[in-house]
C-alpha cells in the first residue's frame, strides 16, 4: 500500500514514497532525516512536533502522511542557517530561551507563523499562540521576551 | 505504532458515500485526525481503509442562506473561531471554537470530527444544542436531516450507520436580540478537556425571560439541554434569585443522569455557580 506522495518541503517540491499509516513526524525524522522536529508525547498535547502546514502550525504526530499530498510543509530546517539564524533563532539565543532544547523547534514554528499573521503581538497574543506547547525548563518567560523582542526588529 | 491500512482522497460527497458503502463499515472517516490518529496509534481503532473527506470542497465551506448558517463538517475549529459569519450569527458557537485544545487541534481538528466523536466533553455540542442546530447526514441513494439533540447515543456513540457521513450542520441564524455565552472549566486554560461547560442563549423583553435555552457539556453522559431550568426561567425576572433557583435544577439534572459520584460534592456548587456565571455574561452581553 505504499504510495508516493508530492509535497513542498522548506520551500523544494519533494516526491517521496511513504506507507498511508505513517504519521508526518515519522516521514520527516525517519524517512527524510529531518530530527530538527521532535517526538514529545506523540499524542498532540506537548506540540514539540509543530510544523507549519500551508502557514500554519499543526501538531505533526497528527497529521497521516498521505494527507501532505499537495501541501507546503515547514520545518525547523527551513528556517534558517548555521549561517545565517532566522531573528527568531538569534532573539532565542540572546534571550536565553533555550535550555534543554527540546520544545524549541516546535515553538519557532508557531512563533514564526504568529509573526508572519501579526507583526507586533502583545504578550497575551505571544501566549495564547504558545498556549499549544509544554516547556519544563525555562518557565516561558524568557520565551515570550525572545519573541516579543524579536517582532521589534 | 499504527496499523497498515488504505488511505483513499475522495474529492466530492459522491465518491466518499461510495467509498463507505464497498467497505462495508470497515472504514473511518478521517478529517483533521486530533481524535482518529490517536486511536489509530493506540490500537483502539483499526480500520481498514480511511477516507479523508478534507478535500471535498463542499465539506470546507461556511455558507449563510436563507436565513440558516451551514457548515460543512471538514470546516476547521479555527475556521469557525475566526468567521464573521458564525460570529454574527452564532457567536456561542466560534467562542466555543476558540477555546479548544491548542492553536495546533484547532488547525487541524474539525466540527464534523467533534460531533462524530460524541465525547461528553465536546465544546462544540452545548453551543449547537442551543443554537437548534440539524446535521444533514448522507448516505448511497439519500439523506437525511438529523436534530443535533437526537445524534447521539451515549458517550462516544452517535446513531449514524457506518454507511452515513455527517455532511453538513446548520442552525437558523440567531436574531440580534438574543444574548449568549458560552464558558468552560478544566484544569487549565488551554490544551485541558472541559469538566463542565455551559452553553446559554437568551432573550429579555420587558425585563423577563422571553426566550431561553441552556445545554451542559461534561456533566451528563452526553451534553443535553437542560429543560427543565428553562420552564422554569421563561416568564422569570432574570434575577439572583431566579438565577438560584435554576442553578439547583441543573445540578438536580446532573445527579439524576450520572449519579452520586465521589466528586458530586465538589461539584454541584461548581456547576451551580459557573452556571450563574455564564447566564450573567449573556446578559451582560
Amino acid at each position: 500500500m505504499e504510495r508516493t506522495i508530492k509535497f513542498t518541503l522548506n520551500g523544494r517540491l519533494i516526491n517521496v514514497e511513504v506507507s498511508p499509516h505513517w504519521t508526518l513526524l515519522k516521514l520527516l525524522r525517519e524517512k527524510l532525516r529531518l530530527t530538527g522536529t521532535k517526538e514529545g508525547c506523540g499524542i498532540g498535547e506537548c506540540g514539540a512536533c509543530t510544523v507549519l502546514m500551508d502557514g500554519i502550525p499543526v501538531n505533526a504526530c497528527l497529521v497521516l502522511a498521505p494527507k501532505v499530498e499537495g501541501r507546503k510543509i515547514e520545518t525547523i530546517e527551513g528556517l534558517g542557517s548555521r549561517e545565517s539564524l532566522h531573528p527568531l533563532q538569534k532573539s532565542f539565543i540572546d534571550h536565553g530561551a533555550i535550555q534543554c532544547g527540546f520544545c524549541t523547534p516546535g515553538i519557532l514554528m508557531s512563533s514564526k507563523a504568529l509573526l508572519e499573521k501579526n507583526s507586533n503581538p502583545n504578550r497575551k497574543e505571544i501566549k495564547e499562540a504558545l498556549s499549544g506547547h509544554l516547556c519544563r525548563c525555562t518557565g516561558y518567560h524568557q520565551i515570550i521576551e525572545a519573541i516579543k523582542k524579536a517582532s521589534e526588529v | 505504532m499504527i496499523p497498515p491500512f488504505d488511505y483513499k482522497t475522495p474529492n466530492t460527497i459522491q465518491e466518499a458515500i461510495e467509498l463507505l458503502w464497498q467497505a462495508e463499515g470497515k472504514a473511518r472517516i478521517i478529517a483533521g485526525g486530533t481524535d482518529l490518529a490517536i486511536g489509530l496509534r493506540n490500537g483502539d481503532q483499526s480500520p481498514q481503509s480511511i477516507i479523508d473527506i478534507t478535500r471535498i470542497e463542499e465539506l470546507r465551506k461556511i455558507e449563510e442562506k436563507n436565513g440558516t448558517i451551514s457548515i460543512g463538517a471538514a470546516v476547521t475549529h479555527s475556521e469557525i473561531a475566526s468567521s464573521s459569519l458564525v460570529k454574527k450569527h452564532g457567536k456561542v458557537l466560534s467562542d466555543a471554537a476558540s477555546g479548544i485544545g491548542s492553536p495546533q487541534i484547532r488547525n487541524l481538528g474539525t466540527i464534523g470530527g467533534n460531533l462524530i466523536n460524541a465525547s461528553p466533553a465536546a465544546d462544540t455540542i452545548p453551543p449547537l444544542m442551543v443554537l437548534q442546530a440539524m446535521g444533514k447526514v448522507v448516505t448511497k441513494g439519500g439523506e437525511r436531516q438529523v436534530p443535533l439533540l437526537q445524534l447521539f447515543k451515549g458517550p462516544y456513540k452517535t446513531n449514524l450507520k457506518p454507511h452515513e457521513l455527517l455532511a453538513q450542520i446548520t442552525f437558523p441564524k440567531l436574531p440580534p436580540d438574543m444574548k449568549t455565552s458560552f464558558l468552560r472549566l478544566a484544569r487549565r486554560d488551554a490544551m485541558a478537556i472541559a469538566r463542565i461547560s455551559v452553553a446559554v442563549v437568551l432573550k429579555i423583553e420587558k425585563r423577563r425571560f422571553e426566550d431561553i435555552k441552556i445545554a451542559v457539556g461534561s456533566i451528563t453522559p452526553t451534553p443535553e439541554r437542560m429543560s427543565e431550568a428553562e420552564a422554569f426561567l421563561k416568564g422569570k425576572s432574570p434575577d439572583e434569585v431566579s438565577l438560584q433557583k435554576a442553578s439547583l435544577k441543573i445540578s438536580e439534572a446532573m445527579i439524576r443522569q450520572s449519579g452520586i459520584r465521589p466528586s458530586t460534592s465538589y461539584k454541584k456548587p461548581v456547576v451551580e455557580a459557573l452556571f450563574i456565571r455564564a447566564m450573567k455574561k449573556a446578559l451582560e452581553e
